[in-house]
């Protein structure tokens, strides 16, 4: 019988885990490799979840290969599916009602995703379902979450330096945790995960499995660190609003706002209408985000007309502005935002050398 | 309650008439749209013309001949809303590549009787000679764009249409970068949205069709292609293929040349 607690089983029971997912009906949304890239999509077969492969990863530049032992994730945070990137909010009918879309998310299992994307889900509760956005409530109560553990973190990956990594602590229905290639230690985080996991032959992990298990996490968060602490930087970065470092880094910024759309907190958006031929119109939400001109556009100006300054106002509205306006930090530590920027530009560089330059002010 | 049929006219300088061919394409919209335009100069589609004034008229082509100079500036006193469309009209075309070199050169090059041939120095977008109000960008234009514009102007609002980085819209559509993954050289970072990201959604770099976006940096992405590997003229040729002649794209282009035309 299950209850709290840490198991311990086979590969296999992963593959039954799965397949009670899809068993009660569940959408399962899983890692999968296409095109070379690990993408997060609707899986269908646990066979497609791509165990076996590992990607590399560095300031703008991405790849896999076949034969390593971990997965992280690609450029699909769960923000994708909780917060389309673009989504039809309602229509105007030619006689000028409204008619809002039909309930158009079927419950979803969000299938060996990653501690800091698991961490971003937390974010965006606090954001998006603090605000009460009823598209995001909609498909958030319909959601169950299997995350896994990382054992390996990639050379971009600072979840550990930003707390919501490389272990997951809570917010899960199942952590697992993938010790050797047949070796799987299981967390149940809810009633339902619970549940779950009675259904699958795994047993409480023995002494020398719990050693291994801690021993593997101890050694993923010594990896996933940037070279700067939490402690004060809120307030060490706001010192630093006229550091030269923003506009030195802005000067090979692209102003693409790549950034701002792989974020898995990124939360900022355009609203769009769009008139019919017929005299009805379609309002439309698109993700827009705070490195594009327009997004600070205002009648009569701009207030952040200049690259850098859009450049400083995400670094600091991450670490932060965030914190005061949502008592969290609105950087989970995940890197795409440095894997991903076709520049290569380093976040944690950015932010390194800002302090630097605070504290050699005596500003600290 | 029946309103005025907006009146709308199209005409064509040196292009290849693709752009105006996305308008005849819009063949599931186009009936409904007829009820509420009327295309009063639009030589593709009907050679019976109306003369002006338009409400809207769509520019094609670049400004290549003294004769189109005069004939675009009397179309602009005819037009109320005035729209380059494509990338010939809104950045001098394909065929601006002729402006880095000497025109009787290119004259000599092509012509058997180059001495025929009146053309201006330059290959010029639309705003180079007037004024003008909206750019529809694209080689060519999208139906998409358009059609959304036309239906902007019919509701009687400020046509809004985004124009910042092919990156977002790309990354939207759920895209894996391509410079990114495959180290494919990309103008996305400063190339005008509006597309719909096809060339990266087929696993390609952008090549600049739809021109700079809004406070684009082409200086930036140049300097990463080239620390990524590529030779400055191939940067260079990259910048100049479509939309080369815009104001943005040809600094960086002469001063990867080192300034030479
Ligand atoms: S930091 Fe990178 S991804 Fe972000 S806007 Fe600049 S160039 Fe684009
Ligand atoms: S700011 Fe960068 S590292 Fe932080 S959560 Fe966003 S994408 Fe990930
Ligand atoms: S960092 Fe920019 S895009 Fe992201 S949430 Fe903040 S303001 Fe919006
Ligand atoms: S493929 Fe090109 S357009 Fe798409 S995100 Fe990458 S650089 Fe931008
Ligand atoms: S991706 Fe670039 S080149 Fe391709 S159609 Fe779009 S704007 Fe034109």
């Amino acid at each position: 019988m299950v209850s709290g607690g840490i198991y311990s089983g086979k590969f296999g029971e992963l593959r039954k885990l799965f397949n009670a997912l899809r068993l009660r009906g569940y959408r399962v949304i899983a890692p999968k490799l296409e095109d070379s890239v690990i993408r997060l999509k609707e899986v269908t077969s646990f066979d497609e979840v791509p165990y076996g492969w590992e990607d590399i990863q560095a300031p703008g530049k991405y790849s896999v290969r076949e034969g390593g032992k971990h997965f992280r994730h690609g450029p699909d945070a769960p923000k994708r599916i909780l917060y389309p990137p673009r989504l039809e909010l309602f229509r105007l009918r030619p006689d000028w009602s409204v008619e809002y879309p039909k309930e158009r998310f079927p419950p979803t299992a969000l299938f060996a995703i990653k501690p800091c994307d698991l961490a971003s889900i937390s974010v965006m509760d606090r954001v998006q379902g603090g605000i009460g956005d009823p598209y995001y409530l909609a498909l958030r109560k319909k959601l169950i979450i299997i995350v896994e553990n990382c054992v390996e973190p990639g050379a971009t990956c600072f979840c550990s330096t930003m707390g919501t990594g490389p272990e997951a602590r809570d917010g899960f229905d199942i952590a697992y945790t993938r010790l050797d290639d047949d070796l799987v230690v299981f967390r149940p985080g809810s009633d339902l995960g619970v549940e779950l996991l009675s259904e699958l032959n795994i047993e409480p992990a023995t002494d020398e499995v719990l050693r291994k298990y801690y021993d593997a996490l101890k050694n993923a968060s010594l990896k996933a660190k940037a070279p700067f602490e939490l402690e004060r930087l809120p307030d060490e970065l706001e010192l630093g609003l006229n550091s030269p470092v923003f506009k030195e880094v802005a000067e090979r910024c692209f102003g693409c706002a790549g950034c701002n759309m792989v974020c898995p907190t990124c939360f900022c958006f355009d609203v769009i209408d769009e008139p019919e031929l017929d005299g009805g119109a379609v309002r439309v939400r698109v993700w827009d985000g705070c490195f594009s001109y327009t997004y600070a556009e205002v009648a009569g100006g701009n207030f952040r007309k200049d690259l850098w300054a859009r450049y400083r106002h995400w670094v600091l509205h991450k670490f932060a502005y965030w914190v005061r306006q949502f008592g969290v930090f609105g950087c989970v530590g995940c890197g795409r935002c440095i894997t991903w920027c076709p520049a290569g530009i380093d976040l944690r560089e950015t932010i390194k050398s800002v302090v630097e330059w605070v504290r050699s002010r005596g500003g600290s | 309650m029946m309103r005025r049929k907006l009146k709308v006219a199209v005409f064509k300088f040196a292009s290849c008439s693709g752009c105006q061919l996305q308008i005849l394409n819009m063949e599931d919209e186009l009936l409904t749209l007829t009820d509420a335009v009327e295309f009063t100069y639009f030589l593709e589609a009907s050679r019976a013309t109306a003369p002006g004034p338009y409400d809207v008229t769509f520019i094609e082509g670049s400004i290549s001949t003294p004769e189109q100079e005069e004939l675009v500036r009397r179309v602009r006193e005819e037009s109320r809303i005035l729209v380059a469309m494509g990338a010939c009209a809104t950045a001098g075309g394909i065929q601006a590549l002729r402006n880095w070199l000497r025109l009787d050169d290119v004259k000599r090059a092509v012509y058997p009787n180059p001495e025929w041939v009146k053309a201006l120095e330059h290959s010029k977008p639309v705003a180079e000679v007037v004024k003008v109000d909206y750019e529809l960008r694209g080689c060519p234009v999208s139906k998409e764009r358009l059609l959304s514009f036309i239906k902007q102007v019919l509701v009687g609002r400020k046509p809004y249409l985004r124009r910042e980085a092919l990156c977002m819209d790309c990354r939207r559509k759920g895209n894996v970068c391509v410079m990114v993954a495959k180290g494919i050289p990309c103008l996305g970072p400063v190339v005008q949205e509006g597309c719909g990201a096809i060339c990266p959604t087929f696993g390609r770099g952008c090549y600049g069709c739809f021109g700079p976006s809004i406070d684009a940096r082409p200086e930036a992405l140049a300097s990463r292609l080239r620390e990524i590997g590529m030779k400055d003229r191939d940067v260079a040729r990259l910048f100049k293929g479509f939309t080369g002649w815009s104001e943005k794209f040809r600094k960086v282009i002469d001063e990867l040349e080192g300034g030479a035309r």
